[in-house]
């Protein structure tokens, strides 16, 4: 059922186009209805000031109703930003992206709340157990079950 | 003083040649003997004056002359000594030569106006002339036939007369003026069998020309003037002629006309066809050949036409496909062709739909000419692009999917749509697959066109753009439809299903349903409250920009309006009824003091009239307070509508009068009627938008004209390029100057526009 | 002069009654699961109208029905919310202005 996800994301593409993306974020790549790319940048003063990061959102057919599978890009360009809630893997504990995902939700919704996330970070380290998570995480995070550390993002 | 031995020597050579000249015979007997047979042959050859009298010679005394005079081995010397003599007296052959030419060269007619008859006089002296040459060559062949019988001249030897022969041709070769050939060309041309019956062959002229050796002389002239007549032919009997085949016509006059005649010339002698056959064996295919280029020349140069017949030219196109097996011109075809489209339909002044129409018929004659299609390709490039640049394309097309063309003529007829897909990959297990054509480009075989439709619509990258217009096109006649029935419609939308596929279409699906379930819940309604109102109640999202808008209606009216919508919330609790108030058409009635007045008008019409109902005069500017949110152009529209029925009369300035009397001027009898509104529902299409646009154009035109006197439109649209706002291609503008020249505002020449005084 | 109707052929739209007041500039209002508008048709309809209708939550968020449904369909039966204010979703029984009082219901299926 290729239906309901291309067509919300074609809906959130064009209004992505006709309005622009909010301050600091960026479109990288949405060439198909599967995988995006954008780009990700805590604007005034944070933690993470000169820092971009790039965000991969993967979606399923079923998505608004399924949640995008969200994680920070690790490669040449860019890191996963130190943050009490982000993994070294990219992967970001955040009760939006599971639990607490809401259809009307959408991916610059997304993008601006992970954004203040990283805003309001007062400390950059990494969250207490990821080596461990790490070590065993599966390449997807929408298979993971986290714990999520606090339930205010 | 020699020696004895030399005069012994000298001795016995004279006694050895003196014993052949005297053939062993007894004293000088012999040598007298010789003597005579020799004087004899002399005179015999000797070439001489026509007019003088030749003497009867028996064959049997010149055949032992001769004889004698191989045996005493002097017979080479004798023919030496006449083809000398013959070296004398041409001069007699030359003087006739000139006096014939002198005579055909100073016929006055000659230089007059060619005609049949003249030609034939001309060529006549020729024929003369020919005639003479051959008494000549004749008289002066060393033969004994002067009596009739062919003598025993063999022992001359073949070299003999053919030296004789060479000789003589040389000389009249040599005599001959440049002017013979033109006058021997008539002369052949004067023997072809144009006339039907053919007259029989003159077997003497012919024979002469072979026997003076000018067939072979003048061999690319004879064919030349066969070429000629071929030419001649195919453009009398075929040049506009296109409903029927014409190449096995000509080919079987050829084989009963031209070969027989043919055989005169390339097979002398022969006395059937098949002993003609061989001899024409490599003549025939050449002219074949010929007959083919020249036919497909022809149709090249007609080509633009055959197109505009189709599909009654279809034989003419077949004839073209099979000279083209023979003939490689494929490209002249081609370039014939674009330069045709150019000229004659790639203007300004042609209409899309007529544009459309010739690219259809090209489509389909190419396709007979060369069905894989290369032609076509090249040839439907340009006028692709073309029509891609003109803004009412799409709504022609359109037009004509839904069968909407004026003159009810539908570009679908009787091909069956094709699935809207195209195969990349070649299918060589396709039993009819054929490799590309050589001249085919690289590009070729990715545009090679389903059906005539996928062709029209692949001028587009994308087939939204017909889809949206579709919407539009089909919304203007959904609305227009009163009797409730949509079967046309509904059947038009699963043709087009099968070539845009069903999502495109879904929103005409939806649009049909809006139909029905609106004559439903009308029935519904009207059973639970009956009502004059009867709206088509479509769903927004799925209808092209209808023209919205909503001025206030009269209590009357509005009273009208909220009542159905209160029994449709009714029927349809969760819905709500919002009023598109400009659409539609109210059918009402006027009582007047003198007369009834009953007319199906716009609603703004109905809300203007029942206005004046309350009150007798109005200004224009009262009735926009009280309408609010009309704009003006509508209100005079309404306003004028009454005026033209002579309702209303306007008053000076803005103001307008009831007239519960009519005037004298437009009094009518009894109950008058107005027309229904021609006007198809207000939904506006983009061409309609572009127009109005262009209108604020034409102030800076008229202004630049009023400046400039004439310009040509490269230069209008030069300077239109400073006006702001302005962004039409020279296409465009040409299209709306050519409307501007139609309403009689500007006049053009040589391609300068000026304003019409 | 007295104008007597005789006939009117006239042209509506059909709209939800979603409890405000008609306004001619307004945005569309668009589901918020499938950011359709709710006179179009959810992702897996093809016509609107009675055959993709709409629902209202006692919380006054609309969507549409197919739409609200299957996200309540998929959740555990604690987090059936609506999504907008994650509050229990209660369809409402049809919140127009005359019957907006009427007993309501929550979705279960």
């Amino acid at each position: 059922m290729a239906g309901i996800a291309s067509r919300r994301l074609q809906k959130e593409l064009k209004e992505i186009h006709t309005q622009g993306c909010p301050v600091g974020i960026q479109l990288l790549n949405a060439d198909n209805f599967e995988e995006w790319h954008l780009s990700l940048e805590v604007m005034g003063e944070s933690q993470y000031q000169g820092e971009v990061f790039a965000l991969k959102f993967r979606f399923e057919p079923q998505y608004p109703i399924s949640a995008p599978a969200v994680q920070f890009i690790i490669n040449e360009k860019y890191k996963a930003p130190v943050h009490p809630h982000v993994y070294s893997n990219g992967h970001i504990c955040a009760s939006i992206l599971g639990n607490e995902w809401s259809p009307v939700l959408s991916v610059i919704g997304v993008c601006v709340t992970l954004q203040s996330m990283l805003a309001s970070c007062k400390k950059k380290e990494r969250p207490p157990d990821n080596d461990r998570y790490v070590m065993h995480a599966p390449d997807n995070p929408k298979k993971t079950r986290f714990h999520y550390h606090d339930d205010t993002v | 003083m020699a020696s004895p031995g030399v005069q012994a020597l000298v001795e016995a050579k004279w006694q050895s040649a003196f014993k052949t000249l005297n053939r062993e015979e007894p004293g000088i007997s012999g040598l007298l003997k010789t003597s005579q047979a020799r004087q004899l042959a002399s005179d015999f050859l000797r070439p001489r004056a026509l007019s003088e009298p030749r003497r009867k010679y028996r064959a049997d005394v010149m055949a032992n002359a001769f004889r004698l005079l191989y045996q005493t081995k002097q017979l080479h010397g004798v023919l030496e000594n006449f083809l000398e003599e013959m070296r004398q007296q041409r001069h007699l052959i030359t003087e006739d030569v000139e006096a014939y030419m002198h005579e055909y060269e100073v016929r006055p007619y000659a230089f007059v106006l060619v005609t049949e008859v003249h030609e034939t006089a001309d060529s006549q002296i020729i024929a003369q002339l020919v005639h003479r040459l051959v008494e000549w060559f004749n008289a002066w062949r060393p033969t004994t036939e002067t009596d009739g019988h062919p003598g025993p001249l063999e022992s001359l030897g073949h070299v003999a007369i053919d030296s004789y022969t060479d000789a003589f041709q040389t000389h009249i070769y040599s005599v001959l003026p440049p002017s013979f050939s033109s006058g021997f060309k008539d002369l052949i041309a004067s023997t072809l069998p144009v006339s039907d019956p053919a007259p029989p062959p003159d077997r003497a002229l012919w024979d002469a020309f072979h026997a003076l050796g000018l067939i072979e002389r003048y061999e690319s002239l004879i064919s030349s003037v066969c070429y000629e007549l071929v030419e001649k032919h195919v453009v009398e009997t075929c040049a506009g002629q296109w409903s029927e085949r014409m190449l096995q016509d000509l080919r079987d006059w050829m084989q009963n006309k031209v070969l027989p005649w043919m055989c005169l010339p390339y097979a002398p002698g022969a006395r059937t066809m098949e002993e003609a056959g061989a001899s024409l064996h490599g003549v025939g295919p050449r002219f074949d050949f010929h007959v083919c280029k020249t036919l497909c020349d022809l149709r090249t140069s007609e080509i633009f036409d055959i197109i505009v017949d189709y599909p009654d030219s279809i034989d003419a196109l077949y004839d073209l496909k099979e000279c083209l097996y023979r003939v490689d011109q494929r490209s002249n075809l081609v370039q014939s062709l674009r330069k045709a489209n150019k000229k004659r339909l790639l203007h300004p002044g042609a209409d899309t739909k007529d544009i459309l129409a010739q690219y259809v018929s090209t489509i389909r004659s190419l396709r007979i000419v060369d069905p894989p299609g290369v032609l076509l390709y090249k040839v439907a490039d340009p006028i692709r692009r073309y029509l891609r640049d003109r803004a009412d394309t799409i709504r022609c097309i359109v037009s004509s999917l839904v069968g909407d063309n004026e003159n009810g003529e539908s570009l679908i007829d009787d091909e069956p749509p094709l699935p809207y897909l195209t195969k990349d990959a070649e299918d060589y297990s396709d039993p009819h697959w054929e490799p590309e054509p050589i001249d085919a480009g690289p590009d070729f075989r990715a545009n090679k066109p389903g059906d005539v439709i996928s062709t029209l619509v692949s001028i587009y990258d994308t087939k939204d753009v017909f889809v949206k217009e579709l919407q539009v096109l089909l919304a203007q006649r959904l609305l227009a439809v009163t009797d409730g029935n949509y079967e046309k419609e509904r059947r038009n939308i699963e043709i087009l299903k099968v070539r845009f596929g069903e999502q495109a279409l879904q929103v005409c699906e939806v649009m049909l349903r809006d139909m029905t379930d609106s004559r439903r819940i009308d029935q519904h309604v009207q059973s639970q409250k009956p009502s004059i109102l009867h709206p088509v109640i479509i769903s927004r999202h799925f209808w092209p920009s209808l023209q919205s808008g909503s001025f206030v209606m009269p209590q009357k009216l509005r009273s009208i309006q909220e009542e159905y919508a209160r029994e449709f919330t009714a029927f349809k609790p969760d819905k709500r009824l919002v009023w598109l108030s400009h659409m539609g058409s109210v059918k009402l009635e006027l009582e007047l003091q003198d007369r009834t007045i009953e007319a199906e008008v716009t609603p703004v019409a109905a809300a203007i009239i029942e206005l004046f109902s309350e009150k007798d005069v109005w200004t224009a500017g009262e009735l926009m307070a009280q309408m609010q949110r009309l704009d003006k152009e509508h209100l005079r529209k309404g306003l004028n509508v009454w005026v033209d029925l002579g309702v209303l009369k306007e008053e000076g300035a803005d103001k307008y009068r009831l007239l519960e009397v009519a005037e004298e001027s437009s009094k009518k009898e009894g109950t008058v009627s107005a027309p229904k509104p021609k006007e198809l529902p207000a939904v506006q299409t983009t061409q309609q938008q572009q127009a109005e646009q262009m209108r604020v154009f034409w102030n800076y035109i008229e202004g630049m004209l009023t400046n400039l006197g004439s310009l040509p439109l490269d230069r209008i649209q030069n300077m239109l390029k400073f006006a702001r706002g302005y962004d039409r291609s020279i296409e465009q503008l040409g299209m709306f100057m050519e409307a501007a020249r139609r309403e009689g505002l500007v006049v053009v020449r040589d391609g300068m526009w000026r304003l019409n005084k | 002069m007295k104008v007597t109707i005789k006939n009117w052929n006239a042209i509506a739209q059909w709209r939800w009654d979603i409890g405000k007041e008609f306004d001619e500039t307004d945005d569309e209002d668009l589901c918020g699961i499938c950011r359709v508008a709710y006179e179009g048709c959810c992702p897996r309809c093809k016509m609107p109208g009675d055959d993709c209708p709409v629902l209202w939550g006692e919380c006054g968020h609309v969507y549409h029905m197919h739409c609200i449904m299957q996200w309540i369909e998929q959740q555990p039966p604690n987090k059936q919310n609506c999504p907008m204010d994650r509050k229990p979703w209660i369809t409402a029984e049809r919140k127009t202005a005359n019957t907006a009082t009427q007993q309501t219901q929550a979705v279960q299926s």
